[in-house]
């Protein structure tokens, strides 16, 4: 990919010069080799740590709906007439501007609350993938170089390309340029693979339902209730998620492997039509539990019976909002 | 919309190995009496057939 560090930090300093954003919301180099973290930007000095390549993982939006909804808390204690907005800039990919999307339509925020800053994305480098590439030897110091990353490890010195340790998420993804913005910064990324998608998904429904069960118990098993991937999901934003609600308990709090079953099978289901296939909470899961089979199964649904893909744009309904009379009625139990 | 919830819903527990038959939705109006008295006896039937569910179950010993 072009690189497009140096015009996203002119940009983002001259928004905050302009003063058209009060916060930008972007990349910078984390504190491992090869990776990159999530950072806040509020004085132009601050832009020149702005990074944006193959190893920018999060998606954002989470932290646009963490910063908008602490603002408007703070602004509760002002009088109405005194309250301010506060604009965040936001570096945005596809998979983030559909987030974005998904925040206003569920109307988080309005629209001028947040100045997307476009960028084009060739994916984003999956930390087991690489692993798997390296046979888990230790990174010790790392470069990418263009395409390449160049790889020092406990084992020897490594270049590989990024397509070969891309995430799966990435390699077939439909929406990989942004699709609302208000700056475009770069040229627009070649599309990816997205005709294989659902591949998986559909050889998976051809199991037998013992052996989908087995799987379904055993990947949960490895879940840990760390929460890490509800605190990286944009979608998930609820003030007071249903698995710590105390009245009523909706499930438990413990180890027990029903809790984690159920806690798992909510926190899923509620992406219908929310989850953007970002894979954030893959990338953050301690465990790697295979969420990414049950995600992108409730996408497939969504597609095939409503036609439509989670935040795809501004002005269609989202699917659960919405309802057509040629809607499949198969589900209804009629004796 | 409650009904496009059900159709994921049932899909998805199906998918994830609950058997379909255990999501069972329709409509009956409070004035169709002898509707609800077949739908319970095939929910029922349904459910006899199927035995007694055994996922997602927490024992509280
Ligand atoms: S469920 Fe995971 S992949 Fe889907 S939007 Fe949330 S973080 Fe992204
Ligand atoms: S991040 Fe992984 S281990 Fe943690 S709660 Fe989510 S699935 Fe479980």
């Amino acid at each position: 990919m072009e690189n497009i560090e140096s015009k996203l930090r002119e940009e983002a300093k001259r928004l905050l010069l302009e003063k058209r954003a009060d916060i930008i919301v972007g990349y910078e180099k984390g504190t491992l080799p090869l990776t990159a973290t999530p950072c806040f930007v509020s004085t132009e000095a601050e832009a020149d740590k702005l990074v944006y390549n193959e190893l920018c993982t999060q998606n954002l939006a989470k932290y646009v709906h963490d910063l908008i909804t602490a603002h408007k808390n703070s602004q509760k204690r002002v009088k109405p007439e005194d309250r301010k907005k506060k604009v965040i800039g936001v570096v945005a990919r596809g998979c983030t501007t559909r987030s974005l999307i998904i925040h206003l339509q569920e109307r988080q925020y309005e629209r001028d609350e947040v100045y997307i800053i476009g960028v084009p994305c060739e994916g984003y480098v999956d930390k087991k993938n690489l692993a798997k590439a390296l046979d888990s030897a230790e990174i010790i110091d790392g470069n990418l170089d263009g395409l390449q990353l160049k790889i020092k490890t406990a084992a020897g010195d490594k270049t590989i390309a990024v397509s070969d340790v891309i995430a799966p998420n990435c390699a077939v993804c439909r929406f990989n340029n942004p699709i609302i913005s208000d700056i475009m910064v770069g040229t627009p990324a070649p599309v990816k693979n997205p005709a294989t998608e659902y591949d998986k998904i559909s050889e998976f429904e051809k199991k037998d339902i013992a052996e989908r069960w087995d799987y379904f118990t055993k990947e949960m098993e490895k879940c840990i209730r760390c929460n890490a991937c509800r605190q990286a999901c944009p979608s998930c934003y609820c003030p007071t998620c249903f698995a710590e609600q105390s009245q009523p308990q909706w499930v438990g709090i413990g180890e027990d492997k029903s809790d984690t079953q159920v806690f798992q099978c909510m926190r899923l289901f509620h992406m219908v039509g929310r989850c953007v296939d970002c894979g954030s909470c893959i990338s953050v899961c301690p465990m790697g539990v295979d969420l990414r089979n049950y995600l992108k199964k409730i996408d497939k649904d969504c597609w095939e019976l409503f036609g439509t893909r989670a935040g795809s744009s501004m002005e269609e309904m989202p699917p659960l909002g919405k309802f057509s009379e040629q809607d499949k009625e198969d589900f209804i139990y009629n004796p | 919309m409650a009904r496009r919830k059900f159709a994921t819903l049932k899909r998805f527990l199906n998918y994830i190995g609950v058997e379909g038959d255990r999501t069972i939705f329709t409509w009956v109006s409070a004035s169709e009496g002898d509707r609800f008295a077949q739908v319970i006896k095939g929910v029922t039937a349904k459910v006899k057939a199927l035995g007694p569910a055994n996922k997602m179950l927490k024992n509280i010993a």
